[in-house]
């Protein structure tokens, strides 16, 4: 073979190895940072980890808001299951019953504890999967 | 009436730009004939000002509150003042591609008639134009008409634009947004026009330089806008989410940015000619695959735009075609491409290449970031999203790395490498003081955490590495290339920020009545729940708190509001904003209680605004590298 030659396929391996490499990072960094998201039946069908941060998406229940100082308490439903969330802080302007939200947080002892709440900045707005569902119902 | 001639002017502009192209067409095939390319720049020309008037026509239409037509009837309101009468055409989907293509013609227009009558690319990339411009005109008016009418009898009232979209930094956030994705048009078709050409003899570098530097400034600003109205319109105090329609804006900015970096090398030192057209057209294929991204409704984003499978279709397979289109051409001509393949260690060219390989990396990453939870979810049905924790984790390795090629890179000369000797004086001190530094960040707030200190320690790399430099320019009268310095500070101000600003800011969320007084911690000795009030708006209800802080020894007053809007009955939180050199105070109002009394949200956040300022500094560089004599 051509020294040339030789040269340029040493190069393609090495280069061949390194993206290897980073692409395999890049995955093993990107399964352990995702969030799965779950509809309240699927998150009450699924065995959970504690530990293990999700996103809840649904609407929340008509006539379930509870208010401690800053903690806020509600169901949240997919027309079929519901999950009761809690929440420590301000939710955003398009939270109020009967409208759609997705939850980022941890499922502990049957009760969803939100870190982050987030509605749409739409006031029609309902997460694409529970379109579905009320097709469905 | 004037609906239907505006209209009619834009289905002209698609006759137009058709007769171009089938006209050219027609002609390759035959023998070329000297007016060929006169008649198709008037015909572009004219294709140009039919837009231009279109659009014009449509903009008196939003102001004259014509409702009968759907588009304006279901976003603006006779309410509303003019300024958001006409910024409410790019509140959704079917006026913001009508600004996107009116700024894709003047973009167009005004690059092909800078070139020179006989240079031997105009008609290429005319051609290359219009078929870019027709392809967007074409989903325009067949999928997403603006146009459209209420039929028999159009509505009294609008519907109004979304209140959390009446906020001035919103309202220039598309358009220079949008000037900047598009503007990379040049750079894309006068690269596929140069390659179609086929003589390489020529250089082209020149000829795109400034056009693609300006779009690169547009691009920069409307991110930066867009972060900046997120942070105190929207109450979450963040400014930068990872959202998927932030990504995709992001994408097409690293590209940029290493296409303006390898430009340099491409034209002084004649290495990475190939890279640097290739990164040219992927701007726009990037920023096509956003349009398609934000559109079509594929990803669920607090951005996205209402969801229809057949404008998904029509982008996906337009964008799909162009990029196929010029990257195949791309590849017919590679064998032929000559690029000088010397490049030497430590010279300026070895570490612009060094540039383009990390903001590879980093589009990559994204890219995955974007488009993994769509593939899981394809395969397994399952429903994923990739949030901050992932990005944080793949950027700060990198980010170091690019901070220590930037410290090292600053003595670098063009086509010399550099002696070790000269190397270690430039990386001892910079380096010695960001550790020293660190040392006493940590010491001073107690707080640690890796990813955030990595941050810490790369921005300040770069800032000192620059006072050296700068050092050495005053004294030593060494040579600094200012536009060049000025941009990398604001890189580094941009590191130390957010790092800074990610361990410092915390969040207390309080219950109070008024009247009442609380103290919140060692900082915020008091705060107090003066009054509260309801006031009365032109096009809304405010709820206004009274709140004072004492906030490290100093007196602050706030003024939190709640405004519920008349027409569309929405309410949205202004948050007050107290600001100082170092942090900022955000006090948002949340909702009133059964016992009557608030609750609120006080954030505070440090360095933020040293996040747009260093924004700024990079657009100021770049500024500062148009407009000096002699770049390239």
């Amino acid at each position: 073979m051509l020294q040339a030659r030789k040269n340029r396929l040493w190069k393609l391996i090495v280069i061949l190895f390194l993206s290897a490499g980073g692409i395999a990072l890049i995955l093993f960094s990107l399964n352990s940072k995702l969030d799965l998201f779950y509809t309240p039946s699927e998150m009450l069908q699924a065995e959970l980890k504690s530990g293990y941060r999700i996103k809840l998406g649904g609407m929340v229940k008509n006539g379930s808001i509870k208010r401690d100082g800053t903690i806020i308490k509600f169901q949240v439903t997919d027309f079929v299951k519901e999950v009761p969330v809690t929440f420590d802080g301000i939710p955003p302007d398009l939270f109020k019953e009967d409208s759609g939200i997705v939850a980022l947080g941890y499922f502990i002892n049957g009760m969803f504890e939100a870190e982050e709440i987030f509605a749409k900045h739409d006031e029609n707005y309902m997460p694409p999967e529970l379109y579905m569902e009320e097709d469905k119902v | 009436m004037i609906g239907e001639i505006s209209h009619f002017l834009s289905l002209s502009a698609v006759v137009l730009l058709s007769l171009v192209l089938i006209f050219n067409l027609f002609f390759s095939l035959n023998k070329f004939h000297p007016n060929q390319l006169i008649l198709s720049m008037r015909l572009f020309n004219q294709a140009c000002w039919l837009v231009f008037i279109s659009f014009g026509m449509y903009v008196y239409l939003a102001i004259s509150d014509d409702f009968s037509i759907a588009y304006i009837a279901s976003h603006s309101n006779s309410q509303l003042p003019i300024f958001y009468k006409v910024t409410s055409i790019w509140s959704a989907h079917e006026g913001s591609m009508f600004l996107w293509i009116v700024f894709l013609t003047a973009w167009s227009i005004l690059f092909i008639n800078s070139l020179d009558k006989d240079h031997p690319l105009k008609k290429l990339t005319l051609l290359m134009l219009s078929l870019v411009i027709l392809g967007f005109l074409l989903f325009l008016l067949l999928t997403s008409n603006p146009f459209e009418r209420i039929l028999p009898f159009g509505v009294i009232e609008g519907a109004d634009i979304n209140p959390v979209l009446q906020d001035p930094a919103l309202a220039i956030h598309p358009p220079m947004l949008y000037l900047g994705y598009v503007g990379f048009v040049i750079s894309f078709s006068f690269i596929t026009a140069y390659l179609l050409n086929g003589d390489f003899e020529l250089l082209w570098e020149k000829d795109i330089k400034n056009w693609s530097f300006v779009a690169w400034i547009f691009l920069t600003i409307g991110i930066a806008l867009g972060s900046w109205w997120a942070y105190y319109e929207l109450g979450w105090g963040g400014y930068w989410f990872w959202d998927p329609v932030e990504n995709v804006a992001l994408m097409p900015w690293l590209a940029a940015t290493a296409f303006m970096h390898s430009l340099f090398a491409s034209s002084k030192s004649n290495v990475l000619k190939t890279w640097t057209m290739f990164l040219g057209i992927l701007i726009f294929a990037l920023s096509l695959f956003g349009a398609f991204i934000v559109r079509s409704g594929i990803i669920d984003s607090v951005h996205s735009f209402a969801n229809d499978p057949k404008r998904g279709l029509y982008l996906l397979g337009f964008s799909g075609l162009i990029t196929l289109l010029a990257l195949s051409i791309f590849a017919y001509r590679l064998p032929a491409l000559n690029s000088s393949k010397l490049v030497v260690t430590g010279s300026k060219e070895s570490f612009l290449s060094m540039n383009n390989i990390l903001m590879v990396t980093s589009i990559f990453s994204i890219f995955l970031g974007v488009t993994y939870p769509l593939i899981i979810e394809s395969i397994s049905g399952e429903k994923v999203s990739i949030g901050p924790p992932y990005y944080n984790t793949i950027f700060s390795p990198l980010i170091l790395i690019a901070a220590v090629f930037i410290m090292i890179s600053v003595d670098a000369l063009w086509q010399r490498s550099m002696s070790l000797r000269a190397l270690f004086v430039t990386v001892t001190a910079p380096t010695l003081l960001s550790l020293l530094s660190m040392y006493l960040i940590w010491r001073a707030t107690a707080v640690f955490s890796i990813l955030a200190y990595i941050g810490i320690f790369s921005g300040l790399l770069i800032l000192f590495s620059y006072l050296f430099r700068t050092i050495n320019n005053v004294f030593n009268k060494k040579y600094i290339n200012k536009g060049s310095a000025v941009a990398h500070v604001g890189l580094g101000l941009l590191f130390f920020a957010v790092s800074m600003n990610s361990i410092l800011s915390y969040e207390k969320n309080l219950n109070l009545a008024p009247g009442q007084s609380i103290s919140v911690n060692e900082s915020v000795q008091e705060f107090s729940f003066d009054d509260i009030r309801v006031l009365k708006a032109s096009n809304h209800d405010v709820i206004s708190a009274e709140i004072s802080l004492m906030h490290d020894d100093r007196e602050i007053f706030l003024n939190p509001q709640k405004r519920q809007y008349a027409t569309r009955g929405q309410i949205t939180s202004e948050s007050a904003i107290h600001a100082s050199v170092l942090k900022d105070t955000y006090l948002t109002i949340g909702d009133k209680l059964e016992n009557g009394s608030w609750t609120f949200s006080l954030k505070i956040n440090y360095f933020i605004k040293w996040i747009w300022f260093s924004a700024a500094l990079m657009v100021l560089g770049m500024l500062l590298t148009i407009f000096k004599k002699k770049v390239l």
